[in-house]
C-alpha cells in the first residue's frame, strides 16, 4: 500500500522536460517585461522642478545670507556709535569737573588772599 | 691747504651735530599718554577713554542733533581730532607718586605748550594745570593734569577746542551743576 503510495508520488514528481513552446513562451515574456522598463521614461514622462527653480533658491539663499550680515553689521555699529557717544560724553563732563575745580581753587584762593 | 680743509671737516661736524635740533619734529598736540597700568592695579576706578578721528566721528554721527545735550556735545567735539583720558581714583591718599605723571610733564615742558592755569588748593591739597598749545589765536590741543590726593586725572584733548563751550556742558551728562561761586575748598 505504502510502496504503492510511493511510486505514485514518486512519479508524480519526477522531473519532466518542459515541451517546446514553453521555453520560447518564456523567453517571449521576459523580453516584453524587460521592454517596459527602457520604454517608459518615453512613453510617460517624469514630473521635473521647472528649471528656474535651482538658481532662484541660490539667490533667494544667497539675499537672505547678505541681509542677515547686513542687518548684523548694522547692529555692531549702531552699539560701537552708541558706546563712542558716550565716551566722548564722559570725557567731556571729566574735563569739565576739572576745569570746574581749578576756578573753584582759584576763587577760594584768592577770596583767602589778603 | 691742509688747515683749511681741516676747517672744513670741523665745521661740517659741528653742523652735522646741530641738525637734529635745526630738523626737529614740531611738537604734537597729541601726547604720548603711557598705560597706567600699575595705577590701575591699585585703582577702585579707573577711565581710559581714547577716542581718535575716526571714533569721534562714528559718535558724531550718533549723536542727535535736535537734542540739547548732544547738540552741545557735538559743538564742542566739532573739530577735535581726539580725546584721550586717564583717570584714576583711590581708596586711600597717596597711592601715586608725582613721579608718575614725569613722562607727561616731560613732553608738556615743550615750548610750543603754554600753561595757562596753575592751581593749587591748600584745603584739598588739589593740583590742576592746564597747558594749551596754540598756533596764533587757534588752539591746537589742550592737556589737563588733576592730582588730588585720592585721585590722578589727565586729560589730552587734540584740536580746535572751545574752553567756553566746553564751559556750557556745565550741568548736562547727568551732572549736577557746579555752584562756581561756593566755597567749597
Amino acid at each position: 500500500m505504502s510502496d504503492d503510495l510511493e511510486n505514485r508520488l514518486t512519479q508524480a514528481l519526477k522531473p519532466v522536460a518542459p515541451r517546446e513552446e514553453f521555453s520560447a513562451r518564456l523567453l517571449e515574456r521576459v523580453a516584453a517585461e524587460a521592454r517596459p522598463q527602457t520604454a517608459t521614461p518615453k512613453s510617460r514622462p517624469r514630473r521635473t522642478m521647472p528649471t528656474w527653480w535651482l538658481p532662484a533658491g541660490l539667490a533667494a539663499s544667497l539675499l537672505l545670507a547678505v541681509g542677515v550680515r547686513h542687518h548684523a553689521a548694522e547692529s555692531q555699529e549702531r552699539l560701537a556709535g552708541l558706546a563712542a557717544r558716550q565716551q566722548v560724553f564722559a570725557a567731556l563732563a571729566l574735563t569739565n569737573q576739572k576745569l570746574d575745580l581749578a576756578v573753584r581753587t582759584v576763587q577760594s584762593e584768592s577770596r583767602a588772599a589778603p | 691747504m691742509k688747515t683749511s680743509w681741516r676747517s672744513i671737516g670741523v665745521v661740517s661736524l659741528l653742523l652735522a651735530g646741530s641738525l637734529p635740533g635745526l630738523v626737529r619734529a614740531a611738537a604734537e598736540p597729541r601726547l604720548a599718554l603711557p598705560e597706567f597700568k600699575d595705577l590701575a592695579g591699585k585703582a577702585t576706578e579707573s577711565v581710559v577713554i581714547t577716542m581718535d578721528p575716526s571714533l569721534l566721528g562714528m559718535a558724531a554721527r550718533f549723536m542727535d542733533s535736535s537734542n540739547a545735550e548732544d547738540a552741545a556735545a557735538i559743538a564742542v567735539i566739532k573739530g577735535l581730532q581726539g580725546i584721550y583720558v586717564r583717570s584714576f581714583t583711590f581708596d586711600r591718599d597717596d597711592v601715586y607718586r608725582p613721579a608718575d605723571v614725569d613722562a607727561i610733564r616731560r613732553q608738556l615742558a615743550d615750548p610750543a605748550w603754554k600753561r595757562v592755569v596753575e592751581t593749587h588748593s591748600k584745603k584739598t591739597h588739589a593740583d590742576v594745570d592746564i597747558y594749551l598749545m596754540t598756533d596764533g589765536d587757534k588752539v591746537r590741543g589742550l592737556a589737563l593734569i588733576a592730582s588730588e590726593p585720592r585721585s590722578l586725572t589727565i586729560v589730552n584733548i587734540v584740536g580746535a577746542i572751545d574752553l567756553d563751550k566746553l564751559r556750557k556742558l556745565e550741568g548736562q551728562f547727568g551732572l549736577p551743576k557746579i555752584d562756581i561761586d561756593s566755597s567749597k575748598n
